[in-house]
């Protein structure tokens, strides 16, 4: 299957009987990098899978309402960050108390995880990132790991650029604090 | 991956990969079992009967004129009811007497009807008691 450009999927998608298609091409072309996003948030694979089922369907039907105010990729990621963020609120709410620390669980977690291949520096640094707050962990990890453009994670997570370099500033501050401390 | 270094230094390049995996085959089947969860979803959805605009105002028509029927009936037995207390009609006591509502009946009467009535009675149970005592066959007064 050939890849299609951004422009022919929003296309694609508006043109009845090649919706599917268009989606298609959407789920291939994405997929991949929508998850790593996804899973650097809730860190467990059949959580991430969950998460990135649900950010397809949400994309599946607001497609071809889509009016490409912003990149395709732009929103996509918009999508994921929310449904990411949301999953988390819930597991927070389920555990019915508010002093369980879901981030403490997901770092102790970590360590049994069969899909985690790191080895104990990096096993440390995930636990630092994890022991951020939610904006500051999501703006750590697409810098850091992704390389996003402030300008685009800008357009992603609605705040501005200086607040953004203000928050990874301080992200890596104290992780470095962290990984010293161990 | 593995590393050779005890102090982590987040500027290291390695480090800069993440270190989580994904089961075998995972994103080759992905947009399969995407297309197969839409697909069961939109199987499950409970159609939504749309109401057309006539068909709206119709009911709603309905409803009023239901709700000002309500109305004019409790208005005309409310106010019948205050205004015929005073005089009982035939048909009323023939229901009151069906319903052996004596209380309500002797109320309606008024006292002396009333006490006539219990005098009458009271008679009748007395002369039942004496026949019944004297082995008097109930039949043969009644026939």
């Amino acid at each position: 299957m050939q890849e299609w450009d951004d422009r022919e999927i929003i296309e694609g998608s508006k043109i009845q009987g090649k919706e599917e298609i268009a989606f298609n091409h959407l789920v291939v072309k994405y997929q991949e990098r929508l998850y790593w996003h996804i899973r650097k948030i809730v860190i467990d694979h059949d959580d991430t899978d969950d998460v990135l089922q649900n950010t397809m369907i949400k994309i599946w039907r607001s497609l071809s309402s889509f009016r490409s105010e912003s990149g395709l990729y732009t929103w996509l990621y918009r999508i994921a960050t929310n449904e990411a963020l949301s999953f988390l609120k819930q597991k927070k709410k389920k555990a019915f108390a508010p002093w369980v620390d879901v981030e403490g669980q997901m770092s102790e977690s970590l360590e049994a995880d069969p899909w985690f291949s790191g080895d104990e520096i990096q096993l440390k640094l995930q636990q630092a990132i994890l022991k951020l707050p939610e904006k500051q962990r999501i703006v750590f990890n697409m810098k850091y790991f992704d390389q996003v453009k402030y300008e685009e994670m800008s357009e992603i997570l609605g705040t501005s650029v200086g607040a953004l370099k203000a928050s990874y500033h301080h992200a890596v501050k104290k992780i470095e604090a962290m990984l010293e401390k161990d | 991956m593995k590393m050779d270094r005890k102090k982590p230094d987040l500027q290291q390049e390695a480090l800069k990969n993440h270190p989580f995996g994904v089961p075998e085959g995972y994103f080759e089947g992905f947009a399969e079992r995407l297309q197969q969860r839409i697909k069961e979803e939109e199987s499950s959805k409970v159609p939504v009967r749309k109401i057309g605009t006539v068909t709206r105002w119709m009911a709603a028509a309905a409803a009023v004129l239901a709700a000002a029927l309500i109305t004019t009936s409790i208005i005309r037995y409310t106010t019948s009811e205050s205004a015929e207390g005073l005089y009982p009609d035939m048909a009323l006591l023939e229901q009151m007497q069906v319903l052996d509502d004596d209380r309500y009946l002797y109320e309606l009467l008024g006292e002396e009807v009333a006490a006539e009535l219990d005098e009458d009675e009271a008679f009748a149970t007395q002369a039942i008691e004496y026949l019944a005592i004297n082995d008097v066959e109930m039949d043969l007064i009644f026939e």
